[in-house]
């Protein structure tokens, strides 16, 4: 029986997950983490769930709950990093790094926990001209110095992740997931589609691969149903050019000079704000990047099998009102996130 | 202003490549591409950015420079296995590559059933605007190992130019000899049991006489140096291509020496020395320069 420990609960990502395991039979226990002020996902009524709050940055708070609520988990699935972009400097690396990493030290001497999955992204990897176009696992991390904050967290995170693999006590699989089109997933290429225009680099037009969130769901159910460890590149079904994949958004494209594009980003941000960062996917803008998730098909036994339903344009994709949403579609009968009045909540301060 | 945005648009869409397709290439030709087994991952295109329409479209364009301007003439296909993981290996040349081009379209044009040559461009290559786009839509591939390996592990034919940029970038006194001889692609050969079917390229050698170069530094988009060409544009030589019978290195050298340094070198000799054989007849058998 598996007993799941699960944080970054309110995301798209963690609601599908919570419905996801709540549906199998051999899980007798899901304990959802978010961070404190936050609301359950809507519409899960089952005595098996339970949701938390707690601040996942202070070790009290991760003993709190991994000896509290959590006591019979045996399974840990870590997906709580920062989404926006714009959350830098020492509070946004206590959640994206510290966190984890005290999670790990405390679920090391935990009674009963011993799978973890952490949620990394392909986004870790470093993207040049010089790096072939299909990413295995093996490929260079995006190392540079330079690199901002969002990046290095991942990267540090994932680093420190996937080098315990075979030396902790705990069975660690880490999943690189390509990026996703849906909101409230930290997720770049979403927040660059979902502008009016986007501006792009003239005479460039790479190779893009893009995964459902249902598929990133049964990726994380896979890895807690088997007991493989090591690290994953979870690729989705959709590989196409980034022009084509604007055009399926629904934007219009414009070609920018390369040296042209970041200072317009960034007077873009300063002027209607927004997510995305140029900075961040530069290499991206220019070069073939998608993983390769052959290691991921031989070991996990998982091959993407749902294709994004485009256009996704503007709104939550085509999962808005399905098991993914944070909000009850109009008309469902199923209350908001705002007017969920007694969800099945303990705090744990 | 819809005008003015579409004229900015960064690349041509699909179905403007379609139509400039249909203008420039036969329809004999366009079936002959349309029966051609392309990787497609769902939206036209595969990893490496390969897109059947964008072929037809370089086909089309190169039509008037193989057809006219080089007056290409080929011999050999039936040497080009007609499935599974092959490799092109042949001399470099011409300081633009014309040559690479011109096999690219002749690979396209005459092998039965029509299969296309995956080539294999230098570091540099991504990172030209446009140039990188129109590249790798039409199925070339930047030269690391990984997308090699990927390459020849779903039986694609790959063609590569071992001399690398010394090859193309040589001095015209040079021509036709073989500048050193890389060993990349004899372990891939090895590693895969796939076959090296040698390619020399007769007349790209001398249709750009370069007469010096400019070091850069790989300042402008990573190119080693701007070369210095004798004319602004390639003189109409004639091409002649002649494909050598298939070297089947893994019978002859035990394949899991694939990173074996001495086999790679006695592998890599073999291949040069075939080259250089065809090239030696090519040059004996041609009537002149541009004939």
């Amino acid at each position: 029986m598996r007993r799941v420990l699960l944080t970054g609960a309110t995301t798209p990502l963690g609601a599908g997950l919570i419905r996801r395991l709540l549906g199998r039979d051999d899980v007798s226990l899901v304990v959802a983490v978010a961070r404190p002020g936050e609301m359950p996902p809507v519409g899960i009524d089952d005595g098996r769930f339970v949701f938390v709050n707690a601040d996942l940055t202070r070790s009290r708070g991760v003993r709190d709950v991994l000896w509290g609520p959590a006591k019979r988990a045996n399974a840990l699935v870590l997906a709580a990093h920062h989404r926006s972009v714009r959350n830098v400097g020492r509070r946004a690396r206590l959640l994206n790094v510290e966190s984890t990493r005290m999670m790990l030290n405390m679920a090391e001497s935990h009674p009963h926990l011993e799978r973890v999955v952490y949620r990394s992204f392909g986004d870790v990897y470093r993207v040049d001209s010089k790096q072939p176009a299909m990413i295995d696992e093996y490929h260079p991390l995006n190392l540079d110095p330079r690199t901002p904050q969002w990046i290095r967290d991942r990267v540090e995170a994932d680093t420190m992740v996937s080098t315990r693999t075979g030396l902790s006590p705990l069975n660690i699989t880490v999943l690189r997931f390509a990026p996703t089109l849906a909101r409230n997933m930290g997720s770049q290429l979403y927040d660059f589609l979902d502008a009016p225009v986007c501006f792009t680099p003239l005479g460039f037009d790479p190779i893009l691969n893009v995964i459902d969130l249902r598929d990133m769901v049964r990726a994380i159910d896979k890895a807690l149903s088997n007991d493989v460890e090591g690290i994953f590149n979870i690729p989705g079904r959709d590989t196409l050019a980034m022009s084509e994949a604007i055009r399926r958004f629904g934007k219009r494209e414009i070609g920018v000079p390369g040296a042209a594009l970041s200072r317009l980003y960034r007077a873009r941000a300063r002027l209607v704000g927004g997510e995305f960062d140029y900075e961040l996917n530069r290499g991206r803008f220019h070069w073939n990047g998608v993983l390769d998730g052959r290691r991921a098909r031989l070991q996990l036994g998982f091959v993407p099998e749902h294709g994004i339903n485009w256009p996704v344009g503007g709104s939550l994709p085509e999962t808005a009102g399905g098991p993914f949403s944070l909000r009850a579609p109009a008309g469902s009968g199923l209350p908001s996130t705002e007017a969920s009045p007694e969800p099945a909540v303990k705090l744990v301060r | 202003m819809a005008r003015m945005m579409d004229l900015m648009t960064p690349m041509p869409r699909e179905s403007a490549i379609a139509t400039l397709s249909r203008l420039l290439t036969s329809a004999s030709l366009r079936e002959r591409i349309a029966s051609m087994p392309l990787p497609d991952e769902g939206h036209g295109v595969d990893v490496f950015g390969l897109n059947r329409e964008w072929v037809a479209f370089g086909v089309g364009l190169m039509r008037g420079l193989y057809e006219q301007w080089f007056r290409v003439a080929s011999s050999g296909h039936e040497n080009i296995p007609s499935h599974g993981a092959a490799i092109l290996a042949a001399n470099h040349s011409g300081t633009l590559p014309f040559d690479a081009m011109m096999l690219w379209t002749d690979v396209v044009r005459n092998t039965n059933p029509p299969r296309l040559a995956r080539t294999i461009a230098d570091h540099f290559v991504p990172n030209l605007p446009f140039v990188s786009t129109l590249y790798a839509r039409t199925g070339a591939v930047g030269g690391s190992r990984a997308n090699l390996h990927a390459l020849l592990e779903r039986g694609d034919l790959v063609a590569v130019f071992p001399e690398g940029t010394p090859g193309i970038g040589k001095h015209f006194r040079d021509r036709y000899r073989l500048q050193t001889w890389r060993v990349g692609h004899v372990e891939f050969a090895l590693h895969h049991r796939a076959p090296v079917v040698p390619v020399a390229i007769v007349g790209a050698e001398e249709q750009m006489p370069q007469i010096g170069r400019i070091p850069v530094g790989s300042k402008v988009f990573g190119a080693p140096y701007l070369p210095v060409m004798l004319t602004p544009f390639p003189l109409p030589v004639k091409y002649h291509i002649r494909y050598g019978e298939p070297l089947y290195l893994h019978q002859s050298f035990d394949p899991e020496r694939y990173a074996d340094p001495e086999v790679l070198e006695r592998a890599a000799g073999l291949v040069a020395g075939k080259v250089n054989e065809l090239l030696e007849l090519g040059l004996r058998e041609r009537k002149g320069i541009f004939r």
